[in-house]
Parts: C-alpha cells; structure tokens; sequence
C-alpha cells in the first residue's frame, strides 16, 4: 500500500488546485512545496485571470489577497521615439465576478494553498524532491525528497514543479530542449505611492492598468509590460532567448531603455526598485507541450508548459489553475478505477481537450511564432507608428495624403513586401479571428 | 526533562513592527532564530547522550504552533504552547516557561530572537526557577557527565563553565546547526498541549512596545573656559582613573562591595 494517494510536487496555483480537488474527493494527498511557504520563490508579475476560481472557491473575490482590478487595458506599440497605443477600459470589469487582476504571488499562491490545508490536504514545506520512485513494472511510485528518510510513496504523483521540470525529465516526458521555446521574463517592482499611481494611470480605488507592450526590447525579440500593483508597479520584459545570447544585451540595460523611454519614463519616474528577478517562460504554445500523462504520473501549470503567450492574450496562471484541477479529478477517477497507467489517467488529456487549456493553445498555436516573428517585432512597430505619425501631422499648406496613399509609401520606406503583409495579416487571421 | 524554549517571530529583516510596537508576525515569515534552533539542536544532542524527554515550549497565539510541529519534527518529545498574544513582556513569557519547565534538568535557549529583544527571557526564567544561568555560550560541550560550556564576556574574554547541576542556557546561533527533520516526522500528526495562563495580559504591553531608547540623565554643564577644555571635562579625556581596587572577599561580600562602589563612584 503507498504511503498516501497523491503527492503534489509544487505549491504554485497548479499544485495548490490538484490538491483542493483531490483533499475534496477524500483522497489522501501530500502537497511538497520547495520554499519555506508556498509562493516564497515566485518572481511573477503578470495579471491572474481568476474565472476558473468559481469553479473551486466560490465568491473567491471576497476573500482572495488581490492588488487591483485590471480595469484598464492598453496594447502600445513603440519604436525608439514613437509610441502608438490602444486603450481599452471596462469598469464591468471591477466588479464582481471580475476579468482579471494582478496580485502578489507569495500572497496569492499561499492564500489558495491554505485552501488546500483547509480542504484536507498535507503541505510539506522547504523540502524539495530530488527523484521519482518507480515500482517493479516501470510506474511511478513515489518521490524522494532531501530530507533524512525522505521517500514517500504514492498511486500518483502531480509534478507542478514548474518550468523546466526536473521530474518531467527525469521520466522522459519532455522532448528535446530547445532554447527558441522559451523566454527570459525579467521584472523591476517599483514602489510609487498609490496616489501617484492612480494618477498617472488614471484609475481610482483599486482599479488597475495592464499595458503591453511591442517593439520594446531592442534587437532581441520580446515584449514589454507594466502592471500597476496598489503600491508598486512591475516594469518588465519578456525575451527571446536565442536572441538574446546572440546580441550579448543584459535583461537589466533592456529594462533601463524601456523604463527611459519617452512613453514609459513619466509612468515610472520616481519609482523605488523593490525587487528585480527573473524567470524562464514556457512561451512557444502547443508545439512545446511534452507528454502530458506517463504512468502514475501527470504533469500540470508551466511544468507541463501550459502557458499562453499569444501577443494579445498572456496568461499563465489560469492556465496552471485549470490543469492543476483537471490533473487532481484526473488522479482522483485513476484511483477511484484501481488504475493509474497511462490509460487510467487519461482523463486528464480529455479534459484538456475539452477545455480551454487545449483549445485555446490549438487554436492559437501559430500565435507564438508570429508574435515573436522578426517582421511582427521589427518591421511593423515602425510602421504602424509612422502611419500614425503622418496620419495624425498637419503638414500645411500641403494638404492631407489619403489613409491608402500613407500606409503604401510607409510600407515601402520600412522594407515590407506586400506579399510578407499579406502573409502575416492571414496568419494573424487564423490565430486571433 | 529538557526543556528548550523557542520564539516565535517574523523572520524579515524589517517587520512590520520594528520601531511601531509588537505587531502580529506574518505567518508566512514567521519562524525561530537561528540561535533558537541551535538550542532544540543542543537538547537533541543532549537527549542522544544521556537520554530523557525534550520539552519544547512557546508563548504565543495559535499560529506559533508552527514552530512547535517543526520541533517535533525534528524529534522533540513533547510540545507546549503558552496562550498569549504576540508581544508579552519578558518577565512573563519567562514566568509562563518556568511553569512549565518546574521539573527541567536543563532549559535550553537562543540568546537572541529576531525582532530585537531584551534577552532577557533566560535570565528570568533562570530566577523563576531559582536555578542557575549560563548565558551567550559561543561553545558546548554535551557530555554524559554534565556539560562543558564557553561563555562569552565583555572586552573579547571567555569564561569556561563546567555545568553539573540543573541550569538555563543561553546559546549562540553558531554553535550548532539544527538537523534537518525526517520527512515522515513532518507527516506524524503533531500533539499541541495547549496552556492558558490564568493571568492574562494585554498584548502590547506598554513597556515592551516602545523601540529601545536609552534612559537619559542628566548632568552638570562641564566646566572649562574653552569648548576644548569643556569636553575633556564632559569625556574625562586624559585623566587617570580614580578608582578601582583589587580585593579578596566571598562572593556574597564581593557582590556587597561591587553594588556599594558603583553607588560611590556614581554609576547606579
């Protein structure tokens, strides 16, 4: 008999909701978090989109430990002096039940792994698993932890040990590594007081503001980002790895040309660094995803590289919650049917496909490798800017130039073949439209 | 009976109470100080070599358990935790530890917490008990026979202690890294004794709630015609000093002559 039904390895949203569903559905659970306390070592600065809370906590916004209420969307695209936005706001949005909202991960992550203690589940902290355990036949059986008599023994175990898996290696489920799959996020948090922010972005109370932003990141292709928390914002960018060995540039002297930039520079002024990290991001959709399911093992959250970086949709966290979730129903049908091979634990590649979590990763599957196209992060920014600059210029007494007329003479100053528009515009269709 | 008294106290460097009064740890943060931790490890070590059963206690509200299941873990035999609010005074925190540690050979101690206290805590819990003290021992020597000790005084001297008889200890950080605790101690279900003194306090004390400030006094303006001569009255710059004597007396009359010639020279 093991030890106990399920071992989670990783208290992150992932872990932490495997094991709310799998507390519920009585079966013994240990959840194993590295830190000292679950979210201690997360370095995320991004906006959580909560919808698949309802199912877990409901009325969860009373409760959860929220900075602010992204209320306010904005998409900018910049070049080195020119900055083009659109700005979205919807206060729908800061009311219940709320679209999105950025928080603090050491918060957020503790408060749901509470909700997993409460539900019945074992959370074992600052110990890490350094192996799987594997029975006669070849299935996982169990871990083994650093600590003195550490291996622990299980019908499942859940690996939410986050990107770059050592346990998904260990058992063979990732393929082979590619560098071009992921990038480097990399993240200033800096302190202005709330009445400064809610001035320069233009919110109130605890509405919040989510910019990304393109064009950003120098030769290295990427993206940009600001997040305003109730105290603090977190200026960051995202950057493409191989890109960013090959320009021999610093993530920190990338972070202090955009926080420099004419756009950005009145936003951040001021602002006291409190915290700079960083972190590998699973970003390449779903040509990345490893194996999800081996036998007596499930991998879910940036483990199982379930993370959408789709330009205009960047989410991570729902996508680790809703795994996490799937995996933990997934384990619990397994045990209940006396049988967690791989074909006992399918339920949980059902479930995804079912899902968003699959769907949506489908369906955007060519969004990645646009978005971080060199023409999407070179080329257009400069265009688009400069169609606006014309557009918007007042050039007396010459008259105004036609819509049609500018975009061609741009187009043609930036070096785009029509045939490259014309090739990006369709696959931009078939991603987002 | 071993006892080993543990703090429980937000481990930041800067909590939120520093300098605005004994605000709630975060539990998230919370623990025990290192010099903490090397006292249940001290006890550990003791209890291996000469057996009998390690008490570990704390005084604070329901979320100190933690630091009770930690001890636990790592192999203390039974835990207890004084009822309190985070903040009581030192004298009775270490009141509430004596009562529990009435039968304790040895009571084991941090000499320091995190969140910049008196230190005070062993040297009360030693007198509660009426037994001795050896405090901010940079050294130890757990034997069968007894305990050897290294104590740490003033000016960079050391003093060996060898302790044979029941007694509180106050120990160092360095002098012992806790073990690691097994992960099945950290699955075991953890049994909690929970205290509630009879005598309840409020939680911010005013006395402890204050940061430290040293208490004035006053003195005479210096006297001098120039700046120059006025500080070297004030600072006694270059002048011999005019006391000190070398005697020979028992201990009882020895702390007599000490109390009455700090009294003569000025100091209490």
């Amino acid at each position: 008999m093991p030890d106990v039904d399920v071992i989670v390895v990783g208290a992150g949203p992932a872990g932490s909701c495997a094991a709310i569903v799998l507390a519920r559905a009585g079966k013994k659970v240990v959840l194993i978090e590295r830190g000292p306390f679950p979210g201690s070592k997360n370095m995320y600065g991004g906006v959580v989109y909560p919808r698949i809370l309802d199912q877990l906590i409901p009325e969860w916004w009373l409760e959860a430990p929220i900075q602010r209420w992204v209320t306010r969307r904005s998409t900018m695209i910049m070049t080195d002096t020119k900055a083009l936005t659109i700005d979205f706001r919807s206060q729908a949005w800061g009311a219940p039940p709320y679209n999105g909202a950025t928080a603090y991960r050491p918060d957020f992550d503790a408060w749901l792994a509470d909700h997993a203690v409460a539900a019945g589940a074992e959370l074992i902290c600052s110990t890490t698993v350094t192996g799987l355990l594997h029975d006669a036949n070849g299935h996982v059986s169990g871990v083994v932890t650093d600590r003195p008599d550490g291996e622990l023994t299980a019908s499942v175990v859940i690996a939410c040990d986050g990107v770059n898996s050592f346990l998904a290696k260990q058992e063979g489920l990732y393929g082979e590594f590619d560098a071009a799959n992921y990038t480097l996020g990399v993240k200033e948090t800096l302190a202005l007081p709330k009445d400064v922010i809610d001035e320069r972005f233009g919110v109130r109370g605890t509405d919040g503001v989510d910019i990304e932003i393109i064009g950003c990141t120098g030769g290295v292709n990427g993206g940009g980002f600001i997040y305003t928390n109730l105290d603090t914002i977190a200026v960051g960018l995202v950057l493409k790895l191989p890109k960013l060995a090959a320009q021999k540039q610093r993530p920190e002297q990338l972070i202090a040309r955009l926080k420099a930039h004419p756009a950005i520079a009145p936003l951040v002024e001021g602002g006291e660094i409190k915290e700079y990290s960083a972190h590998l991001i699973p970003e390449a959709g779903i040509s990345m995803l490893p194996t999800l399911a081996g036998n007596g093992i499930l991998l879910a959250g940036d483990a199982a590289a379930l993370c959408l970086a789709a330009g205009i949709w960047l989410e991570g966290v729902n996508f680790a919650m809703a795994s996490g979730m799937y995996a933990g129903q997934a384990a619990a049908e397994a045990i209940r049917s006396k049988d967690t091979s791989v074909a006992g634990l399918a339920g949980y590649q059902r479930r995804l496909e079912a899902t968003f979590v699959l769907k949506d990763h489908r369906k955007l599957r060519r969004a990645p490798e646009l978005v971080l196209s060199d023409r999407v992060q070179h080329l257009y920014p400069e265009f688009a800017t400069s169609v606006a600059e014309r557009m918007f210029r007042v050039d007396n007494p010459e008259p105004k130039p036609g819509v049609r007329k500018i975009v061609a003479q741009e187009r043609k100053r930036v070096g785009i073949r029509r045939r490259d528009l014309a090739k990006d515009g369709l696959a931009g269709l078939r991603s987002f439209g | 009976m071993i006892g080993v008294c543990l703090k429980w106290v937000d481990r930041r460097p800067e909590p939120a109470g520093v300098g605005g009064g004994p605000d709630q740890p975060d539990e998230r943060f919370a623990g025990v100080s290192a010099a903490d931790q090397a006292a249940l490890e001290w006890a550990l070590r003791q209890r291996d070599l000469a057996g009998g059963e390690i008490v570990a206690v704390t005084v604070g509200p329901a979320a100190a358990d933690a630091v009770l299941r930690d001890a636990l873990a790592a192999g203390a035999d039974r835990a207890v935790r004084v009822d309190r609010p985070f903040g009581a005074p030192s004298r009775t925190v270490a009141d509430d530890l004596a009562t529990v540690f009435a039968e304790a050979t040895t009571v084991w101690c941090g000499d320091y917490s995190f969140d910049r206290g008196t230190g005070s805590v062993p040297a009360f819990v030693a007198a509660a008990l009426g037994i001795g003290q050896a405090l901010g021992l940079v050294a130890i020597d757990v034997d069968v026979a007894g305990i050897g000790a290294l104590r740490r005084l003033d000016g960079g001297r050391r003093e060996r202690l060898a302790i044979t008889g029941r007694a509180v200890l106050s120990v160092e950080g360095g002098t012992a890294l806790l073990r690691r605790a097994p992960l099945r101690g950290l699955l075991a279900k953890p049994v909690i004794d929970v205290v509630v003194p009879a005598q309840r306090i409020d939680a911010a004390h005013p006395a402890d709630a204050r940061p430290f400030r040293p208490r004035p006094r006053a003195f005479a303006p210096p006297a001098g015609s120039t700046a120059l001569d006025r500080i070297r009255t004030l600072t006694a710059a270059g002048a011999t000093v005019a006391h000190g004597e070398t005697v020979t007396l028992d201990p009882p009359a020895a702390a007599e002559r000490i109390l009455s010639a700090l009294r003569e020279w000025g100091y209490i």
